[in-house]
């Protein structure tokens, strides 16, 4: 049986294609954006939070790590992530619930059975099923399992990717997927590389091989300040979309949040957007007329 | 002022004037008036002896009489129920001492103070000496039996507002009252009088009834002369028109049908304020106002009389003035029903009896009405079903989405069959409507009371269950689960847990009702009220007042509290002790008795916490809850109500949780739960989740709540959901709300509410009152301003699982 590794699922997702869905964040990912917000989903292993405000210092945990590689803080206790081992058997000791395992093996039939019991919910409001992450693609014998069956069903699936995959994997994939959320971060190689630690080659072909295929598509543009917001290459980004041709449906726009910097501290990692602001109100509107000046159905946030 | 989706055309709706009364009635400040208790105090004086319908009569017609009457500044609705704004008479009839001993600290209370001036308190006092050993309550207290007090000591029972007050609860039949005026039911029962084979009783209550209804002629004509006064002295040209048309209309309103829109609205208005002046029950309802007034607005809307706009104005001056009325009570009545609600429903839309869609222009301008008016009462419902336009809910949304809690849908689909368990042909089953906050009652057909009576501590059941019969705290021990004495007892399998769960729960249903039987009895001396039962089917026709036998129907839905958190908590106890092995019940229940305090007590509790949880669509605890369910409505119908035998239909029991506030206090009472819930902290609302257990959205909690026998809670069902504000934004958003909502119609859902407010807000508004006047919050089937809630009940708002996506 296909098994899985899943973070979380998400009901009543209305931000993941349309209506409401059930949003599957995958673990593991190919990228290395800066202002990831999932950042428990970046290890295909899953994370392990702690939060150390749940801690009454009982010192269990201390004893059962590896010498000295957890100890007592202030508040909670300091893990040397590093050296302390595997965490699992630490956080079923723990009697605080201060870890928590961030995800979970999951086979497909489980997985769909969940996924249907929101029949109604999808089927009254349009909406359907998205796979997230992560970089959901990197999974994808476990997609391909799930959403054929959801599909089988007669369920609307989407797949949200980065698009970071071997042209034929993604699209086997496509076979079973109705809609594509398809991330563009940087149109210039070297934005993209200094932002999400990958080249982008590869995501721009494959964004060009969905279109000739026909796919439908959501295109999803982050903009974080100081980071990809540069206007040349917004520029660039939006007549790349423009070249793409009718298959693309939408572009969203995302302006930058860090709703997820919270979590990098429980997962013992630092953040380096920590305070880079938001992005204004103007531009994010300013960038949107860009786009439908190009013809592009713009939204600002999906 | 932005309407929701209503463009008006003209100036005939006086948006600015609506915003100077909204904030006029919003910055009310609670009183108490004396008027009523000295009039009533005094008129019983003078008809001692006499049948007590006419001396209830009387007193009604006198206090009518009597009474202070001011015409609302601005408003176009008018009728007082004391002497200022807000300010709750008093009725020593039903209870008396708790006004005497509480009267210092009514201004004190943490919250639903009432500000009380030494005059007052003085008149108050003078006529406590008269009252001692007369009220309902005493009555109450003399008959109820010594095993109820104990099942008091054990907090398992809590004797209900209805052991110290009226009943209230009644829909009046409007297109009756609408059609005959108070004048002509005053001539039915002038007929009924010449008829010589009447019984005593039935001659004692037409009379009275010709009473009542002579009084409300005169209280109304007194507002003629007022009115035309006022007009007189008035320097706005415009306000001195409206009071002298509203002097001319006085002056022969009610003494036969309603002649227009704007009479029909004032007509249900003020048999609703006559009703609360007569007895001080809450729950007073309007039923399905837009289907009623309709034929009214059709008229004259065709014949040019009456504009949308002007509809408009009528019906939010309506809104805004039933939030003119008060009710003291108790604190620790209070404490089950914080935000001075008096729970007045309004229902609109739904299927019409004969299943065509009743949606029309009154339930888009009600919503309008809400918008416009944002305050606590009417506790205003729009029902829904596979037909309903989807327009209407996009304006239910939209309302929704300002926060302030109002409206609540009920889903037709589910409803209907849930009135249908009782027996109603569809025809009538489809004619329901809420009454007080999510209980069901067939408008003019129900004769009092739908819920709420006596409560019923589920949550301190199962903790007797854990400790064979006998509550930890009071010592106190009814039932001897294994027959021995003390609290130890073993449970071999879960099979024997549950048999233990439906012994207890049986013997104290048992005892409710024993305890409901005790006040109904004392009230059908006390709540002989022949105004209000002229109001509704049958009375009339048989001579008999609603609390002896005068309904149609007649059905009580006794109130449980804690469903889920029994449910969560045999589920952890079958999961954990009997399938997994993991602890053993005597481990369970040390980490009880201690709550869960010390290292072994936090691993105990990881464990319970970590079992199945009602809200997120597992099966496993799903169905324990559905049982838990199962075994309360399987009791239920073998119990009847006093009326029983005397003429209504029914006068059984049905299942509701509308348990309003109860659910904080209760807790209190509660030890730590084997679903980890920590002692005193709040049992869970109506059907909802408990606190936090729901981890898994808003569709996983549609679907636990889905699989509940939702078709035969014929009391009512309470489904409270909060949102955060950022998941109705946009046009986008709201559209897959209302889809949501809609979508309940195809998930067994009875009834749903709605808080859109994040918890830093209410967390400030806690913290800084002052400036959060007007935040309201949707409690438990009715709405309040958060400010005048208890901390307790505001913790336990604040608490509630934020679906925040």
């Amino acid at each position: 049986m296909v098994q899985g590794r899943v973070s979380k699922l998400q009901r009543y997702a209305t931000k993941d294609g349309p209506g409401l869905r059930t949003t599957v964040f995958m673990t593991g990912c190919n990228l290395r954006c800066k202002w990831c917000a999932n950042p428990e989903m970046l290890n295909a292993k899953g994370g392990m939070f702690y939060y150390k405000e749940r801690c009454q210092h009982c010192g269990i945990c201390v004893q059962m790590a590896a010498l000295g590689t957890i100890t007592f803080a202030e508040i909670g206790c300091a893990i040397d992530r590093e050296h302390c081992g595997d965490l699992e058997p630490i956080k079923d000791a723990c009697p605080f619930e201060a870890y928590e395992s961030t995800s979970q093996l999951m086979d497909c039939e489980t997985l769909v059975h969940k996924l249907l019991r929101d029949r109604e919910f999808y089927e009254n409001s349009n909406g359907g099923v998205t796979f997230s992450g992560g970089e959901a693609g990197l999974q994808d014998d476990f997609l391909y399992a799930c959403a054929a069956k959801l599909r089988q069903a007669g369920i609307h699936t989407a797949l949200d990717t980065a698009g970071l995959l071997e042209p034929q994997r993604l699209l086997r994939l496509c076979q079973v997927f109705d809609l594509v959320l398809y991330d563009i971060k940087a149109f210039d190689a070297d934005i993209h590389k200094r932002c999400t630690g990958v080249d982008n080659t590869l995501i721009l072909e494959n964004a060009k091989l969905l279109c000739k295929q026909k796919m439908p598509m959501i295109v999803r543009m982050i903009v974080v300040p100081g980071m990809n917001d540069d206007p040349a290459d917004i520029t660039a980004r939006l007549q790349f979309v423009k070249s793409l041709g009718s298959s693309v449906k939408q572009v969203d726009l995302l302006p930058y949040h860090n709703l997820g910097e919270g979590k990098y501290d429980k997962l013992g990692m630092t953040y380096e957007l920590h305070d880079i602001g938001k992005m204004s109100d103007e531009r994010m509107e300013a960038i949107k007329q860009e786009g439908q000046k190009l013809g592009l159905h713009m939204t600002i946030g999906g | 002022m932005k309407c929701l989706s209503f463009q008006p055309k003209n100036n005939d709706c006086d948006f600015e004037r609506i915003a100077r009364f909204q904030k006029d009635m919003n910055i009310r400040t609670a009183t108490l008036c004396a008027e009523r208790a000295e009039i009533i105090t005094r008129s019983f004086q003078e008809t001692e002896g006499e049948p007590i319908v006419i001396r209830r009569a009387k007193a009604f017609a006198d206090i009518l009489k009597e009474m202070t009457i001011y015409i609302q500044k601005d408003s176009l609705i008018i009728g007082n129920q004391a002497c200022r704004n807000f300010a709750a008479p008093v009725f020593p009839e039903y209870s008396y001492d708790w006004v005497i001993e509480e009267m210092d600290e009514f201004a004190h209370r943490s919250g639903d103070s009432f500000q009380v001036d030494e005059a007052t308190k003085q008149r108050l006092r003078a006529l406590e000496g008269y009252w001692i050993g007369k009220t309902h309550k005493d009555e109450v207290l003399k008959n109820l039996p010594l095993i109820n007090r104990e099942a008091e000591k054990q907090s398992v029972l809590h004797r209900g507002g209805i052991s110290m007050s009226g009943d209230g609860h009644i829909i009046p039949n409007h297109d009756f009252v609408l059609k005959y005026g108070f004048g002509g039911m005053r001539d039915i029962a002038k007929e009924k009088l010449t008829h010589d084979d009447l019984t005593e009783e039935q001659r004692d209550f037409y009379q009275a009834s010709i009473l009542a209804m002579e009084g409300a002629l005169t209280y109304i004509k007194r507002f003629s002369e007022l009115a035309l006064q006022e007009a007189k002295h008035c320097t706005d040209e415009k306000r001195a028109k409206e009071l002298e048309a509203l002097g001319e209309m006085f002056a022969t309103f009610m003494e036969g049908g309603a002649r227009s829109f704007h009479e029909a609205v004032e007509a249900v208005y003020m048999t609703h304020l006559l009703m609360m002046i007569e007895s001080n029950g809450h729950s007073f309802s309007f039923g399905r106002f837009d289907q009623y007034v309709w034929p009214y607005y059709q008229a004259d809307i065709e014949s040019g009389k009456l504009s949308k706009e002007k509809a408009l104005e009528i019906i939010t001056h309506f809104f805004i003035m039933t939030n003119s009325l008060n009710k003291i009570r108790p604190w620790d009545h209070t404490q089950y029903s914080g935000g001075y609600p008096l729970y007045s429903n309004l229902m609109v839309s739904g299927l019409k009896p004969n299943g065509e869609d009743g949606t029309n222009d009154i339930s888009y301008l009600c919503l309008e009405a809400m918008n416009l008016s944002m305050l606590p009462e009417p506790n205003l419902s729009v029902r829904f079903h596979e037909h309903t336009p989807h327009s209407l809910m996009k304006d239910a949304a939209k309302l929704i989405r300002k926060g302030f809690g109002m409206p609540s849908i009920f889903c037709d689909e589910v409803c209907i069959p849930a009135m249908q368990s009782l027996g109603l042909d569809l025809a009538v089953a489809r004619d329901y409507a809420s009454m007080g906050c999510v209980e069901t009652a067939i408008p003019g057909r129900w004769g009092h009371r739908a819920t709420g009576m006596t409560y019923v501590n589920f949550g301190k059941i199962l903790e007797l269950v854990m400790n064979n019969g006998m509550d930890p705290e009071s010592g106190v021990q009814l039932v001897k689960l294994n027959g021995e004495p003390g609290r130890d007892i073993h449970y071999e399998s879960y099979e024997e847990i549950w048999q233990a769960w439906e012994k207890l729960l049986a013997f104290y249903t048992g005892l409710a009702v024993d305890c409901d039987l005790v006040c109904d009895r004392s009230l059908k001396y006390h709540d002989a009220d022949a105004f209000a039962s002229c109001t509704v089917n049958s009375s009339l026709a048989r001579g008999k007042t609603l609390k002896n036998g005068g309904a149609e129907y007649d059905y009580v839905s006794s109130s449980s509290i804690g469903m889920s958190v029994v449910g969560d908590s045999l589920a952890a106890i079958k999961k954990l002790v009997f399938e997994d092995k993991k602890l053993t019940l005597q481990q369970i229940r040390d980490a009880m008795d201690h709550n869960f305090e010390g290292l072994e007590g936090a691993k105990i509790r990881k464990l319970c916490k970590q079992a199945p949880k009602f809200g997120n669509d597992d099966d496993y605890v799903d169905e324990i809850v559905a049982d838990v369910y199962e075994s309360y409505l399987k009791l239920l119908p073998s119990f009847k109500t006093d009326r029983y035998g005397k003429g209504p239909i029914g006068c059984t029991y049905t299942m509701s949780t509308s348990n309003i506030t109860s659910y904080v206090p209760n807790g209190f009472e509660v030890g730590a739960t084997p679903d980890g819930r920590l002692a005193t902290k709040p049992l869970n609302e109506g059907a909802s989740p408990c606190l936090g257990a729901d981890k898994e959205g808003p569709t996983a909690v549609i679907n636990s709540i889905s699989k509940l026998p939702n078709k035969r809670m014929a009391g009512g069902q309470l489904l409270n959901m909060r949102f955060s504000p950022n998941a109705l934004d946009g046009e986008e958003n709201l559209e897959k709300f209302t889809r949501f909502m809609e979508a309940g119609r195809n998930k067994n859902i009875f009834h749903n509410q709605f808080n859109i407010v994040d918890s830093e807000t209410l967390k400030k508004a806690k913290a800084h009152p002052e400036e959060y006047p007007d935040l309201m919050v949707r409690v438990a089937g009715y709405c309040a301003l958060f400010s005048t809630l208890m901390p307790e009940a505001q913790d336990a708002i604040i608490a509630r699982t934020e679906l925040s996506w």
